[in-house]
């Protein structure tokens, strides 16, 4: 067990703790928003729920990628393996896009997301147009799981573990 | 299979005939009406008080099923929830709407008494509050207002601190130590203190200048009695207001049982409203009345034949005329219908377009099927789909949603079969703790966790048709319309382009052989000379064509590119729903002993697939629309139009049958 080690866990806690703070953060904005709509219109629940999943998803990315790794470098179900602190730096780095653009990503997404309340609010038909708004932050969380991901995995292939 | 086409639809008919023509349209439901122009011999009807009046009544049914959800709520399973329309003839609906006056006035009362209930609550409450500040004094044996006796001057009322008697005795006699006085501390608390200080009359002004530079407050309200006679009087009133809440309460409750009746009298009065808000468009005199609209072509035949034989009327059915915006009625398929409402929550088909929703629908279920990718989520969604269009009555929106859902979900059963994943791989996860056995993998094609760089190769191609299929509609449409040119001059040079430059950018992730990258090269350089070449063309001079051609190539370069690789969502949305079933699966078997990790991965496995299948639902559901909206109809796709809203029988709780 070594530095290299150390550094690639230090990798995943961070995309899992960076994607989830984000969401946390925009998940509870957006619940706000929906509890101050529900509070005049109950009936509207259903809408401003679906509003507000919409950030929790790069928690779920950012523990994604931690799990991915994990599993990898065989910390979850298996033994370790030993990685020289520049292949541990180098999946620490792999992280990073995750942690960085999923924590971002979450935060603007629900503000977005918390706008789109007041869509729901007055003209609960067009619904649709509020998750699409949403849903174009959520593509540069997408490309930050991608590209984190195929890291981890190339740098597997390269390391040789 | 489209966008249906529109005609113009006018008539006349006799005045004795026109309440019933108008009813008659409606429960045909496929005439939109609008505004008959007024002259000076036609007025259009004034319909706004009666409009407003059904407005009135509407509401106060719909007000009186909010009170009875509150006062006498409906016991109703989560499933009937999704229950739509009782079926009523229409014969029964003559006959129900014979006795609606009395209903109303239900409504009325059960409105009434629901105002009295919350009006109860409010004053209950006041009281509460009043006795709650009375409530410290109650152990004061004389009158608030006692001023004391012939010889005595007695004071009562409170310092905002807290003394004891001690302390009070003192504070008094340092402000003025000449006086003889008696006092009595009748509550206290840490920021109040409620005292009663008797002194000789002839010193109630001394005493009284002491006291106030002590912060001495007199009570705003004084009783006349004991305290205590006030505080019963409240209790009482409170509890009479409690009594009546009580029955009337109880009373609303006994209204449950009208909750049918009601909705019926909503569902009357809105359908009334709708055609009085219709009536606003028609013309009329003593003798006739005029009226125009809009109706599909398929059904016009039929309509006029049967106004002109069951009213005394005349119709008149022409083209509208080309610069005329008619309103846009989609009729699909079940297949194609059933993302109307994803395309509809976009925008509807404007005067040019033609309807997306066949080519869409069929790269709709691939798309959600490629991103949920998980065969067993996909088996629930098709058995819960199922169990809805059989089980329940679905309003006609719902049905083309459960349809949406239904396709939807066998096609992920397909992809998650090809890709191996059925709940994540709890067979092999079974297997392995329960049996011992190392099952291989399921998956008819491959992991895409274990070759993501295939998954994200397949998913750009899946993207390049998707995109290419939309600009085959473009393609059409500029054909149909006659702009042949430029057709080929917008479609065909992408094509060359994206075709080309696909095998060139896969060769960096993966190995293509020689003979197709320079396949590649040469369909790529025969397609950027195209879009420099033609992209220019509305320009007229020389330098504005290259420039224009020039820009258009970064256009369509960058453009494409960019749609291309946000497909690569495919993969991590598919990556996402696997990992996560896997972790599922993987958290499910954390215990030892083979009959407690049974029981806990049962739990487990429940629980959790059941988040992950609402999660991924969500989230697959948008990402799919996303690609629809974004990439694909900003290939062809205008929007902007109107949708054909006739005037119908549009009801809530009953659906009509006609007979």
């Amino acid at each position: 067990m070594g530095t290299g080690l150390t550094l690639a866990i230090l990798g995943a806690a961070a995309a899992a703790a960076f994607g989830g703070i984000g969401s946390a953060i925009g998940v509870g904005m957006v619940g706000q928003a929906g509890a101050g709509l529900v509070s005049e219109d109950p009936s509207k629940f259903g809408k401003a729920l679906i509003l507000q999943i919409l950030p929790g998803t790069q928690g779920l990315y950012g523990f994604l990628t931690a799990f991915l790794l994990l599993v990898r470098i065989g910390v979850i179900g298996g033994d370790a393996v030993e990685l020289t602190t520049l292949e541990g730096l180098m999946y620490f780095e792999a992280c990073l896009p995750m942690a960085i653009g999923g924590f971002i990503s979450a935060i603007w997404q629900a503000k977005v997301s918390a706008s789109g309340i007041g869509i729901i609010a007055k003209k609960p038909d067009e619904s649709g147009k509020a998750i699409t708004f949403a849903a174009m932050v959520e593509t540069y969380a997408v490309l930050s799981l991608l590209i984190s991901v195929l890291a981890i995995f190339s740098i597997s292939g390269i390391v040789g573990k | 299979m489209a966008k249906l086409k529109m005609k113009r639809f006018e008539a006349v008919c006799a005045i004795e005939d026109s309440r019933d023509l108008v009813d008659w349209l409606q429960r045909c439901g496929f005439v939109e009406l609008s505004e008959f122009e007024e002259d000076d011999r036609l007025a259009r009807l004034s319909v706004g008080t009666s409009v407003s009046q059904f407005e009135k009544i509407l509401s106060a049914a719909e007000s009186a099923l909010k009170n009875l959800d509150k006062y006498a709520p409906e016991k109703k399973s989560f499933l009937e929830s999704f229950n739509y329309g009782v079926e009523i003839s229409s014969k029964e609906y003559e006959e129900r709407s014979e006795n609606i006056d009395g209903i109303i006035s239900k409504c009325i009362k059960i409105n009434s008494t629901a105002k009295k209930i919350d009006e109860n609550k409010a004053a209950a409450a006041r009281y509460r509050a009043l006795s709650d500040q009375l409530e410290p004094w109650l152990a004061l044996d004389v009158p608030m207002q006692f001023r004391g006796t012939g010889s005595t001057a007695a004071f009562i009322g409170s310092f905002q601190k807290e003394y004891d008697i001690d302390g009070l005795t003192l504070a008094i006699g340092a402000e003025e130590p000449e006086i003889d006085f008696y006092a009595e501390v009748v509550f206290s608390s840490r920021d109040q203190t409620g005292v009663f200080v008797l002194c000789a009359k002839d010193d109630a002004q001394k005493m009284e200048s002491a006291l106030r530079s002590l912060g001495f407050v007199k009570p705003s309200d004084p009783t006349r009695h004991r305290p205590e006679i006030r505080f019963e009087r409240y209790q009482k009133q409170i509890s009479t207001l409690e009594d009546e809440i009580y029955e009337h309460t109880q009373n609303l409750a006994d209204y449950g049982n009208l909750r049918r009746d009601i909705e019926f009298a909503a569902d009357y009065f809105s359908v009334k409203r709708d055609k009085y808000k219709a009536l606003a468009n028609i013309a009329a005199n003593d003798k006739l009345i005029a009226l125009k609209g809009f109706l599909p072509e398929r059904k016009a035949a039929k309509l006029v034949e049967k106004i002109e034989k069951k009213f005394i009327a005349a119709v008149a059915v022409t083209e509208p005329s080309d610069d005329e915006e008619t309103p846009v009625l989609l009729k699909n398929g079940r297949f194609g219908g059933a993302v109307e409402s994803v395309t509809e929550m976009y925008s509807i088909p404007g005067k040019d377009d033609v309807d997306p929703n066949p080519v869409m629908a069929f790269f709709y279920y691939i798309l959600f099927g490629i991103m949920l990718s998980d065969a067993g989520y996909g088996v629930v969604m098709v058995v819960a789909m199922l169990f809805a269009k059989s089980k329940l009555r679905l309003s006609s929106g719902m049905k083309k949603a459960t349809d949406m859902f239904l396709y939807c979900g066998i096609s992920t059963v397909f992809w998650g079969a090809m890709f191996g994943s059925w709940f994540g791989d709890i067979a092999q996860v079974v297997a392995l703790q329960f049996f011992g056995r190392e099952l291989p993998s399921l998956a008819l094609w491959f992991e895409p966790v274990d070759d993501p760089m295939k998954m994200m190769l397949f998913s750009f191609l899946i993207g390049i048709v998707h995109l290419f299929a939309g600009l085959a509609v473009k393609f059409s449409m500029l054909w149909k319309s006659g702009q042949r040119l430029a057709a080929f001059f917008d479609v065909i040079p992408v094509y060359l382009l994206v075709m080309g430059a696909a095998p060139l950018g896969a060769g960096i992730i993966t190995e293509i052989s020689p003979a197709i990258s320079a396949a590649g090269k040469y369909l790529a350089i025969a397609g950027v000379a195209l879009i420099v070449l033609t992209s220019g063309r509305s320009s007229k001079n020389i330098f504005g064509k290259l420039g224009g051609g020039l820009y258009g190539l970064y256009n369509i370069g960058a453009g494409y590119l960019g749609d291309i690789l946000s497909y690569s969502r495919l993969l991590a949305l598919g990556l996402s729903t696997g990992v996560i079933a896997s972790v599922i699966n993987l958290l499910g078997t954390m215990a030892s002993g083979t009959f407690l990790k049974a029981v806990m991965l049962i739990f487990v496995f429940i629980f959790g697939h059941t988040v992950n299948i609402a999660i991924n639902l969500i989230g697959t559901y948008v990402h799919t629309n996303r690609l629809q909206y974004v990439e694909f109809f900003s290939k062809f796709y205008e929007g902007g139009g109107r949708a054909f809203t006739p005037l119908k029988v549009n009801t809530k709780y009953y659906s009509i049958k006609e007979d």
